[in-house]
């Protein structure tokens, strides 16, 4: 196969990476940790919101690709929402969850209760207080298990 | 490099004056990505919630970085930086990307590993993470390939030699110049 190697000019971004001024990598970071944390509130009412999704009956008439859609939207929300302030048990969740609706038949069939499982599992670990570790390990090695019986290996990326 | 952990606290970086643009369908993420850049130093100047309106600015404005999430209702990250490594001779063409990612359907992996970004991270990531890429891609030295559909940064990271039979015309060229040279 032919292979083409373009001359790249260097980046303006690399030219002005080592300009004088600037920040330090520390304070950048403690910058951006300020900067997140403003906004964990926020963060923690959208999770809600998504689980409550997750949780609500569907719409009369709605076709199981576009039920699929939601839940998936709402658990990507989730993802999107805790990614940044460390909630990476809830990310799990929502991970697995992801996994397993994109698995679904399209056509229906897919088991709706396990959707109610995650959603509840997560509405707790969203309450649970951080140094409740070994009940976050819990629900997290309970989801981890219907996700190894209801995904072929090669499918799981949330473990 | 995983997890942010290769940074050096006292290093000092200067990103003050990259323009720097933001696609994301979520108001939210935006917001979330825009903390945390103007936290590094990096002013964002374009925050866009589609790709369509990213499409249109990437034509006409210079732009140092791209961020951009995979999954957009309009035109994906995907498709969205695809397009953008072809638009030569659109300065923008070989502009850094980093995509970002919450969770990337199994049909689409092969999309994400060929749109042509020079990085996908998949959440959760922290800040730490994120300006680690972000420094990683200002210093990169990866040049631009084009093979068979693809154009984008070379996506080899592991440069270790190779021990079978070398079939690249590239190398077998150099080797015989090489040659030539001893001779």
């Amino acid at each position: 196969m032919t292979v083409i190697t373009h001359n790249q000019r260097k980046s303006r971004l690399s030219e002005m990476l080592d300009r004088p001024g600037g920040v330090s990598v520390g304070v950048a970071l403690a910058q951006a940790r300020a900067n997140l944390d403003a906004l964990q509130d926020q963060a923690r009412a959208i999770i809600a919101d998504n689980i409550a999704v997750l949780l609500a009956k569907p719409e009369p008439g709605l076709i199981e690709p576009m039920r699929l859609d939601l839940a998936y939207s709402a658990s990507s929300q989730i993802i999107d929402a805790a990614s940044p302030f460390a909630m990476d048990d809830l990310c799990t969740a929502a991970k697995g969850l992801c996994d397993l609706l994109d698995a679904a038949p399209r056509q229906g069939g897919f088991d709706w209760r396990i959707a109610t499982v995650h959603a509840q599992a997560m509405k707790v670990l969203l309450s649970l207080p951080p140094e409740e570790q070994a009940a976050r390990s819990a629900i997290l090695t309970n989801l981890h298990e219907v996700l190894r019986k209801k995904l072929p290996s090669s499918d799981q990326s949330a473990t | 490099m995983s997890g942010g952990e290769s940074l050096r606290e006292s290093a000092v970086f200067n990103l003050g004056g990259a323009i720097t643009m933001i696609v994301d369908d979520s108001p939210f993420s935006l917001t979330l990505t825009s903390n945390a850049l103007t936290g590094f130093g990096i002013r964002p100047a374009f925050a866009c919630g589609t790709g369509t309106q990213a499409k249109k600015l990437l034509t006409d404005k210079p732009i140092d970085l791209l961020v951009v999430d995979t999954d957009m209702p309009d035109i994906d990250g995907f498709e969205l930086v695809r397009w953008l490594r072809r638009s030569g001779p659109n300065p923008n063409a070989f502009t850094p990307v980093i995509m970002t990612a919450s969770h990337i359907r199994r049909g689409r992996v092969a999309e994400a590993r060929d749109c042509g970004a020079n990085f996908v991270v998949t959440k959760p990531f922290s800040p730490a993470m994120l300006l680690e890429r972000i420094l990683w891609v200002a210093r990169g030295s990866r040049p631009f390939l084009e093979v068979g559909d693809y154009l984008g940064p070379d996506r080899r990271f592991r440069h270790s030699g190779y021990e079978g039979v070398e079939r690249r015309v590239d190398m077998i060229r150099k080797a015989k110049g090489m040659e030539s040279l001893a001779l």
